[in-house]
């Protein structure tokens, strides 16, 4: 089931937060548990099973973890299983959310290793934490850290329940007025193929693409923290405004928040980070990208895709080393001044670039994306005017997307969420959502496979 | 009390309201709601048939709907085509090509459109005068073609482009199509029915390639049916046009297997019933995917990425196919052209 479905919104959200409400205390992480499970099977009835077995051992894993040997025979069993289910499984349907259960899980053993916290002792509460259906399927990558008070303890009230509320309306605003709509486009330029489209409407797709990829997973977050919010759950932030960094190593700090921290605190950091001098601290980025990469997919463009941006990340350090070896300027990384804006159009231009490499799966077909951006070779059966027909088309999409992606959106949120108007507002966004769906019929989340 | 009560739960108050009148507003739309009609997941029909499942959605809030072609009073431009986009793909794609094309010169072994006939293939039901045979672009200038997304692309990356008019629409459906608001008229907003525009402007030949949608509903009685009233209708009001039946375009062989309605039996099945429309004077059944379709008998994955539309780079297989099979009528296109006067 995903959030934005009709079954989920008219008869799983509203049945499910009311008997939450009406239970007591001591039987909410129980009624999460079973609603989480409904959730699941009806999105993947066979995974499910995978979902509970994986939870129960991970229980005993915890519990019983002592020493090294015992934490990486844990990892090895669910690293393993998650190899085995997204690359070898001949073709058969990856168990949903299985990338990003498996991703928490390792993260909770390594930490009772660590003796950051000791491990669950009721597995009810451990089960919520693994399977609460607003983050098992995408994500945020939660921390058990992070729920773990919350998880025994949590404030669950009205105001909770309509805070939580508005931003779920938000999120599923993004996704559903800006992500699926925009996803039309680009779905118009692969229908039409790619040797068939002009070099600007190439770029005006791999910008309409770069948008609808934003808006449908951090819409999905905002529901994800909107519905942990009404539940009583602080979920952590996924993104921030990326569109606004003005490096590739900025954007990967605002892009998929929870995932970078994952990789930062359990590969960069225990290799070193950038502590052991520039070569390490190259190679640590290399790891880092080539397990990101690797998480994604396993089609070659996934490894263009995160190798390019490595480069870029790695290219950048070097830039700014070399920046602050002329000005003598030891303040930081951030560029200040006109500088900032050539830093900005850099990024700009660069990541619809990077978005075209993570989307097109076929390396033949990339080559001829990509060779259509710049121009290269000469198009088959063009329609000369094909861009214009597109900023026609979608133009005010495109515009009301790019003003969504920087913190004005966030600022007039945060000035109206409490005010009449802006209740109104939401409300009705809610209702013409449902319209939406019922029109187009739900499309699911372009994540949901990795 | 109550008022403390209100201000608390005031969010979900308005939600309730809004709610309200929105179910007020929308009850048929809601009707889709009620539990019979939620599918489970697996079953849900596939997202990528954005294009075609719009049955019921209203079309103005469809983006990519599109009208194309020069409406009523728009001029021709004939003999002028970019060559590019007749030239059939480079010599690499070409081999694929190889049985399709061989399947219609066998048909229609007409040299080019100066070609006497001789040769060409009658017609299951033969009329001593009427022949198929190849025509060049010309012939297309007072060609109208009728239909869903697929024309939308013929009329968009097609060479036919500036030549014939579309009247073609994302989501059109036999039942649709003479009352949609679809035909652009130059220096006005508003869109003009199929119908109201065909008062105006008269045409030599009207090409339809309608049906994808409708798959899913009716049966290929009703279907059949109400394909043969939009043909009658046309006829009324385009009494010289020579009415071609396109026969539904098949889908890849990967989509039909999805297991959905939309599979190639039934459109099989469906075409059947199409093809006995044709009366070999007036009407005629032109079978589009012997030019498009695999020994599988499903749409060539290579030329599509959807597994419904073809890619631009391949229209021209469809444009050939119509320009190989093109009605003559003692055995000459210009004569044809003379006895069907078309302005």
């Amino acid at each position: 089931m995903v959030f934005s479905s009709i079954e989920f919104l008219l008869y799983f959200l509203p049945i499910f937060i009311l008997v939450y409400m009406i239970v007591p205390q001591k039987f909410k992480n129980a009624v999460l548990v079973l609603g989480s499970m409904v959730f699941y099977a009806y999105g993947d009835l066979r995974g499910l099973g995978l979902l509970v077995v994986s939870t129960a051992v991970n229980y005993v894993f915890a519990r019983m973890i002592r020493g090294r040997i015992g934490l990486v025979a844990a990892l090895a069993v669910n690293i393993g299983m998650l190899i085995l289910f997204k690359y070898y499984q001949g073709g058969a349907v990856l168990p949903l959310g299985i990338s990003f259960y498996t991703f928490q899980i390792v993260s909770y053993l390594v930490d009772v290793y660590r003796g950051e916290y000791t491990a669950e002792r009721n597995f009810l509460d451990f089960a919520a934490y693994v399977m609460m259906f607003p983050k098992l399927v995408m994500g945020p990558i939660t921390g058990y850290g992070e729920l773990r008070r919350q998880l025994h303890r949590r404030r669950c009230d009205a105001e909770c329940m309509q805070d939580g509320l508005k931003l779920f309306i938000l999120g599923l605003c993004g996704k559903v007025l800006l992500a699926d709509r925009l996803a039309l486009l680009w779905h118009e330029v692969q229908v039409t193929g790619y040797e068939s489209i002009s070099t600007p409407l190439a770029w005006i797709a791999a910008v309409a693409y770069s948008l609808q990829l934003y808006f449908d997973f951090a819409g999905y977050s905002v529901m994800a923290m909107g519905l942990g919010r009404m539940l009583g759950f602080k979920l952590p932030e996924n993104f921030r405004q990326p569109y606004m960094a003005s490096s590739m190593r900025e954007f990967y700090r605002r892009w998929h928040m929870s995932l970078g921290n994952w990789f930062c605190k359990y590969v960069y950091i225990p290799l070193g980070g950038s502590r052991r001098g520039e070569f390490r601290t190259i190679f640590n980025l290399l790891v880092v990208w080539l397990l990101t990469s690797l998480w994604h997919g396993i089609t070659g463009n996934f490894l263009i895709w995160g190798m390019g941006i490595c480069l870029l990340i790695i290219l950048e350090r070097q830039v700014g080393r070399l920046w602050k070896f002329i000005t003598g300027d030891r303040r930081g990384n951030k560029v200040r001044g006109p500088a900032s804006l050539v830093c900005h159009a850099y990024l700009l231009a660069v990541v619809p670039v990077t978005w075209v490499c993570f989307a097109v799966t076929d390396l033949g077909q990339l080559e001829i994306y990509l060779s259509r951006m710049f121009g290269l070779g000469s198009p088959v059966a063009m329609y000369v005017g094909d861009w214009q027909k597109a900023l026609n088309d979608y133009g005010l999409l495109l515009g009301a997307g790019i003003v969504a992606s920087t913190p004005l959106a966030r600022w007039i949120y945060q000035k109206l969420e409490r005010k009449w108007p802006g209740m109104i507002l939401l409300a009705a966004g809610f209702w013409f959502c449902i319209h939406r769906i019922l029109l187009q019929g739900d499309n699911p989340f372009l994540y949901l496979n990795f | 009390m109550t008022l403390r009560w209100l201000k608390r739960w005031s969010f979900m108050i308005i939600l309730a309201i809004t709610g309200i009148v929105y179910c007020g507003a929308n009850r048929d739309l809601l009707e889709v709601t009620h539990w019979e009609n939620l599918i489970p997941v697996g079953e849900r029909k596939p997202e990528e048939d954005w294009m075609l499942l719009r049955e019921g959605s209203s079309p103005e809030s469809m983006p990519e709907e599109l009208t194309l072609g020069k409406a009523v009073s728009g001029e021709r431009r004939t003999g002028e085509t970019d060559q590019a986009l007749t030239e059939l793909p480079e010599a690499e794609d070409q081999e694929p090509f190889g049985p399709p094309l061989l399947d219609s010169e066998q048909q229609t072994p007409v040299t080019s459109g100066e070609g006497d006939g001789e040769g060409a293939m009658p017609e299951p039901e033969p009329e001593p005068e009427i022949v198929m045979g190849r025509v060049e672009e010309d012939y297309f200038a007072d060609a109208l073609f009728l239909g869903d997304s697929r024309t939308v692309g013929l009329g968009q990356y097609g060479s036919l482009r500036d030549i014939a008019t579309f009247y073609a629409s994302t989501g059109m459906t036999i039942y649709k199509i003479i009352n949609a608001e679809i035909v652009e008229v130059p220096d006005q907003q508003e869109k003009i029915t199929v119908e109201e525009a065909l008062q105006h402007q008269s045409f030599g030949k009207i090409y339809i390639m309608m049906g994808i949608n409708e798959v899913g509903s009716g049966t290929t009685e009703s279907f059949t049916k109400a394909y043969g009233e939009v043909i009658a209708r046309l006829q009324e009001l385009q009494p010289d046009a020579i009415i071609y039946i396109e026969g539904i375009l098949k889908v890849t062989k990967a989509r039909s297997d999805k297991g959905d309605y939309i599979n190639n039996e039934a459109i099989g099945v469906r075409n059947e019933a199409l093809s006995q429309l044709a009366d070999g004077e007036k009407i005629f059944y032109l079978d589009v995917n012997q030019a498009v379709c695999d020994e599988d008998g499903g749409l060539v994955k290579d030329y599509t990425s959807d597994g419904v539309h073809l890619k631009a780079k391949y229209i021209t297989l469809w444009e050939e196919y119509l320009k190989d099979n093109a009605v003559l009528i003692d055995g000459g296109p210009e004569e044809a052209e003379e006895q069907l006067p078309s302005e």
